[in-house]
């Protein structure tokens, strides 16, 4: 939403000199603020009009697939029965966001066939969301001074219009799910996340929501308990489609939680990367040297990971010993009897398909030499199976060097963008904090929903003019430096 | 004469001074000169007196017996402490060498005989259009021994001495190229040459050349590299003799596809011969998907050769249009494609299906198979399709593997589908070779997510089609392979050792196996690839020499990679120990009892001798990787040669 209201108070601006732009920058902020005030009436207009129950129907008439439609629906009805702790309010807010959306088109796009729907999305475009409306028109009053040709026009904005609809459609099969996530108090928290979330995002606005105080350490953490295990999510990873992979029947569940083992990596890669056996300190600057070292160059070596693991006996409660090896193409044994030399290695699997999990209290359920297992199966495998392998360490530390050794041979470089971006959030986040809170607080309203309603009404006033399109994009860049020049100011003003 | 004062008399002396270009039989030319004279004076006088018109620029003063060039023309007689007794030699600097490639051509072209080796190699890739060549060098080939048939060793060479030498200090690109090359067709062939991978050697090819069984055999190599602070004329080369140029340090820095088009080419094929000759060892299923992207990198250069030659600005078009299609495919949101999703092509066909797993003795079944968007259904018949299926399995996810024998006319897809209680086997069975290549690269995209609809279809289909025609060409046996795509030997792309363990057409459905996964890549990206998945294996980087450690009676060998030195136990062959460049505070050379001392941090103190290698050349190897290792703090691209002979010269402890 942010982005809308660049857009709608520079436009003026833009047309006054720059040299005014200091000046003028309380009245900007002044004038921002009241936009933003009429934006959310219109919203909470719309919202009293219908009730959830309502809604839910109004979703299943769409194209969405309707997997991901039970899926919620299952999880609303349990989030209402579960009553105390739900928070009705975000979800709501949610709710009538996507509402809006799909009452833009008021056709259901179905199998009526491609040309069909085209047709007649083509001409109900013109009814904008309440907030859509208003920006247009607002956009209007100060651009119509460079109408064109009036046939031109027309001509271009059937074919906005079009390109709009299409968009609108796309927005419309986009899925979305309510998820519940478990914090470490018991406690739990309900909310909507879209299809194209990474963790990272739905990590940020979690933690915008929670004022839990940041650090790069939040994780959110996928927990089988019919198989007793246990995985972070990898900040670059999708949610909804990790989350899809569960059964209906599910007891998984997801946790929201602050793990020193998601970035321990990181944090002491002298521990991981070396292949030492015991643990020491290292320098920070010989800690970065050692990471870029690794992850700097156009290829990511594989720590250099071997020793005997404890590997379970399909279908059986006995453990076998056997010599393995990681390596960058997948994880091998070496076969009795045999050198460990390279071409003698079995493969014992490879690791494109597969997870790392961390087992839990497998002493007792598997009989396990020791409690510190690690588990490699599909991710979609959410019941016992002997395409699950089973896997356990003599200490701790071997199964953290194991487990940390495979995250890198699976995703290399990512795991450090990850970690440096962590890093970067948690630095921001200070800065961050000194800002008024105001502004922040209507940005993170919507932040379950990322761009989809920001970028819906940028389309419509594009579709006014290709001219005003581009002086938008000029003067929105100007405009938001003026902001985080502003904001610079603030912030040193506060120290 | 006698006039101009007695010191005139006392000082001139007879120098006498073979010029070379006269040829072996003339005499040397003797010169009256004073101790005073300067080197430049020499070389006019000497000119005058052969009264032959040329261009001498490039020509300059051996001194024999000293083994030095005397380049410093404003330098005396005197000061260089010559005397009547030296043998001076006045010839070119530069001079024709036979030059073998990583590719295993050997090139004929005119190298700096006077200048440190270092230069020596600047000036050869500026020639050939190779960056950073800091990370490159010379060394004297293996003896090729002498077969008894004399006839097949004469090799080809290629000839580059017309290329002036002013050209290749200004190296200006022309059409992609450096503009020496474009000068006519037979030199563009040259360039192509260097720049196109080479087809797949035939496996005799592979069989015949030197392999080394251990480790102590890999260290020998090492003993071959040239000193590269001193010259050629230095080290005993001679006009015309061969050298080879590889990839020294394996510290690949600022790999530009755009620009590195010859770095990459070769870098490839030295990678490649390492992994074919076990060089470097990897394991069966690496060996496999080298293979395949071996294959799958002919194939593309064979068909597309102009995306590697192509020029600058074509690049800049092809990337563009690559970025755009990307782009398109993502976001998927234009009209057409839009359309196109609406619109979905589907799949129709009786098929026949199995499921190993389930516990019934019954065999195949024909049902009316219908694939959509990434899921395929069956039905008991055509006529019940507008019906219910009896199954839809989604494949999004799923492992795709073929198991084709064309001679069988056995056309299998085993598919492994992910599902909440495990993995489902299901095998389709296709009737003919044009059906299963159509249900078959569209079970491999839905596998990717990617629906009928993707514009990586058709290629797909043709990949699969031009793998079976490979495996049609290995079912009858001949072995002159490298000819055309069509008629790859699978042996061509695999280790000897693999030859003897299975047969090509054992071999064909596990490298079509791993291929599955590479088919896709466009020609840069394979080669990149292939590079990575090198990069990643354990011992990569690794090069070895035995030496005996200080206090030890036995020899051992030591490991030197760009970021560590490693030290094997010979009688284990396992690495014991591992010290990193990181920690390593400075190192020494005793060029008297030619030991090298190293002092790491924490008081670890290590020393040794070396007994494959000249201590010059370990040292060399250690500095220089130190050296590769400033490289990125450092953006300019002008290369820092003192700093590098600083580094591994040995001159002064660092």
């Amino acid at each position: 939403i942010i982005n809308n209201h660049y857009e709608e108070i520079d436009a003026p601006s833009a047309e006054e000199d720059s040299d005014k732009e200091d000046q003028d920058l309380d009245k900007m902020f002044g004038a921002w603020l009241g936009e933003l005030d009429k934006l959310t009436q219109s919203l909470d207009d719309g919202r009293p009009e219908q009730s959830p129950q309502q809604k839910a129907p109004l979703r299943q008439e769409t194209n969405m697939a309707n997997f991901s439609y039970r899926f919620s629906i299952y999880n609303i009805n349990e989030a209402l029965n579960q009553g105390e702790n739900v928070d009705l309010d975000a979800l709501m807010a949610d709710l009538c966001s996507i509402e809006q959306e799909l009452s833009t088109i008021n056709t259901k796009p179905n199998s009526a066939g491609g040309m069909a729907r085209l047709g007649l999305t083509d001409t109900k475009v013109h009814t904008h969301t309440h907030a859509c409306t208003q920006i247009s028109v607002y956009n209007f009053c100060c651009c119509c001074h460079c109408v064109c040709v009036q046939e031109e026009q027309a001509a271009k904005l059937k074919a906005e219009n079009i390109r709009v609809a299409l968009e609108k459609i796309k927005e419309a099969q986009v899925k979305k799910l309510v998820i519940r996530v478990h914090l470490s108090d018991e406690s739990s928290k309900t909310m909507m996340v879209d299809e194209r979330q990474t963790v990272r995002q739905v990590l940020d606005s979690l933690l915008e929501k929670s004022h839990c105080g940041y650090s790069p350490d939040w994780s959110l953490v996928e927990t089988i308990n019919e198989l007793q295990m246990e995985r972070i999510f990898e900040d670059h990873e999708n949610l909804v489609e990790n989350l899809l992979n569960w059964t209906r029947d599910s007891q998984n569940r997801l946790m929201f939680t602050e793990r020193i083992e998601k970035y321990a990596l990181f944090k002491n890669p002298q521990n991981y990367l070396l292949g030492r056996k015991e643990t020491c300190e290292m320098a920070e600057r010989n800690k970065e040297a050692l990471l870029e070292e690794c992850f700097g160059g156009s290829s990511v070596s594989v720590p250099e990971m071997e020793g005997v693991l404890w590997l379970k006996e399909d279908g059986k409660k006995s453990w076998k010993k056997r010599y393995f090896l990681l390596r960058a193409s997948g994880i091998y044994y070496v076969p009795k009897g045999k050198a460990k030399a390279s071409r003698d290695l079995v493969c014992f699997l490879q690791l494109d398909h597969v997870n790392v999990y961390h087992g839990q209290d497998y002493k007792s359920k598997y009989k396990a030499p020791t409690d510190y297992c690690m588990v490699l199966k599909h991710p979609q495998i959410q019941k016992k199976s002997q395409y699950i392998k089973y896997l356990c360490c003599d200490d701790v530390r071997t199964l953290q060097q194991w487990i940390n050794s495979i995250r890198i041979a699976k995703y290399g470089k990512q795991l450090y963008i990850n970690f440096q971006e962590a890093m970067r959030r948690t630095e921001a986040a200070y800065d961050w904090s000194s800002l008024s809170s105001s502004s922040i607080k209507s940005g993170s309203s919507s932040s379950s929903l990322p761009e989809s309603q920001s970028n819906h009404s940028s389309q419509s006033d594009s579709g006014v003019s290709e001219m005003t399109s581009a002086g938008h994009t000029r003067s929105q860049s100007v405009v938001s430096s003026i902001f985080s020049d502003a904001w610079r100011r603030g912030t040193q003003g506060e120290v | 004469m006698f006039s101009s004062g007695i010191l005139t008399i006392m000082a001139a002396w007879d120098l006498s001074v073979t010029v070379e270009d006269l040829g072996p039989d003339t005499p040397p030319v003797t010169l009256s000169v004073t101790s005073d004279l300067h080197v430049g004076g020499v070389i006019l006088k000497l000119v005058e007196k052969t009264q032959i018109k040329r261009d001498w620029s490039d020509h300059a003063l051996w001194w024999e017996q000293k083994q030095r060039w005397l380049l410093r023309t404003a330098w005396t007689l005197e000061k260089y402490g010559i005397h009547a007794d030296a043998r001076l030699v006045f010839m070119p600097q530069h001079k024709p060498l036979k030059l073998g490639l990583p590719n295993g051509i050997t090139l004929r072209l005119r190298a700096c005989f006077s200048n440190p080796v270092f230069q020596t190699v600047i000036g050869i890739c500026r020639m050939l259009n190779i960056r950073h060549p800091e990370e490159l060098s010379l060394l004297r080939p293996l003896e090729e021994k002498k077969k008894k048939k004399d006839k097949d060793s004469t090799v080809e060479i290629y000839d580059l001495t017309e290329v002036p030498l002013s050209s290749v200090s200004r190296p200006c690109l022309y059409n992609g190229m450096p503009a020496h090359f474009a000068d006519s067709p037979q030199m563009e062939a040259i360039y192509k040459m260097l720049s196109v991978t080479q087809p797949p050697p035939a496996p005799e090819v592979i069989a015949k050349q030197y392999r080394p069984a251990s480790v102590v055999d890999k260290a020998h190599i090492n003993g071959r590299w040239l000193d590269s602070s001193r010259c050629l004329m230095q080290q005993g080369i001679q006009e015309n003799d061969k050298l080879w140029l590889r990839f020294k340090y394996f510290a690949f820095y600022d790999i530009e596809p755009k620009y590195d088009v010859v770095r990459l080419t070769q870098l490839y094929e030295q990678a490649r011969w390492a992994i074919l000759l076990e060089d470097i060892d990897c394991t069966e299923e690496e060996m496999m998907l080298f293979g395949a992207l071996q294959y799958h990198i002919s194939k593309v250069s064979q068909s597309e050769p102009q995306l590697l030659s192509s020029s600058a600005a074509m690049d800049d078009l092809e990337s563009a249009l690559q970025s755009l299609e990307v782009k398109m495919e993502g976001e998927s949101s234009s009209a057409s494609e839009m359309l196109e999703n609406m619109t979905a092509p589907e799949l129709n066909d009786y098929l026949k299906i199995f499921r190993p797993k389930r516990l019934t003795l019954k065999g195949y079944k024909q049902y009316w198979f219908k694939f959509q968007d990434t899921s395929i259904s069956y039905f008991k018949s055509k006529e019940e399709s507008i019906g219910e299926p009896i199954q839809q399995i989604n494949l999004k996810g799923c492992e795709v593997a073929p198991d084709v024998n064309m001679a069988a006319q056995k056309f299998l897809i085993r598919l492994l589908i992910p599902a909440p209680e495990g993995m489902n086997e299901v095998y389709l069975r296709c009737e003919n070779e044009q059906q299963y290549a159509q249900w078959m690269a569209a079970c491999r995209l839905a596998s990717k997510g990617k629906s009928l609809a993707d514009s990586s279809y058709q290629s797909e289909i043709q990949s699969i089609h031009s793998f079976l025609a490979m495996q049609k060409t290995n079912s009858g046996s001949h072995g002159n392979a490298a000819a055309s795509d069509e008629s790859i030997n699978t042996h061509s792309l695999v280790s000897p050792r693999y030859h003897k363990k299975y047969k090509a057409k054992q071999l064909t459905p596990r490298i079509l196996d791993a291929y599955q996964n590479v088919a896709q890549f466009s020609l840069t990206e394979a080669v990149m690839r292939f590079l990575q998945i090198w990069q990643a294996l354990p011992d990569f980087g690794l090069s070895y020499v035995v030496v005996r450690f200080k206090g030890s009676r036995k020899d051992e060998v030591l490991g030197i990679a760009p970021n560590r030195l490693i030290r094997i136990d010979l009688g284990v062959g396992d690495v014991v120990k591992t010290w990193r460049y990181n920690n390593m505070k400075q190192w020494n050379v005793n060029w008297d009892i030619k030991q090298m001392a190293i002092e790491f941090e924490g008081n670890v103190n290590i020393a040794f001798s070396c007994v494959t290698a000249d201590c010059k050349i370990v040292h060399e190897f250690i500095g220089g990787y130190i050296f590769m290792s400033t490289r990125s703090r450092e953006k300019s691209d002008t290369l820092n040669e003192e700093l590098f002979h600083k580094l591994t010269g040995g001159h002064e402890a660092l």
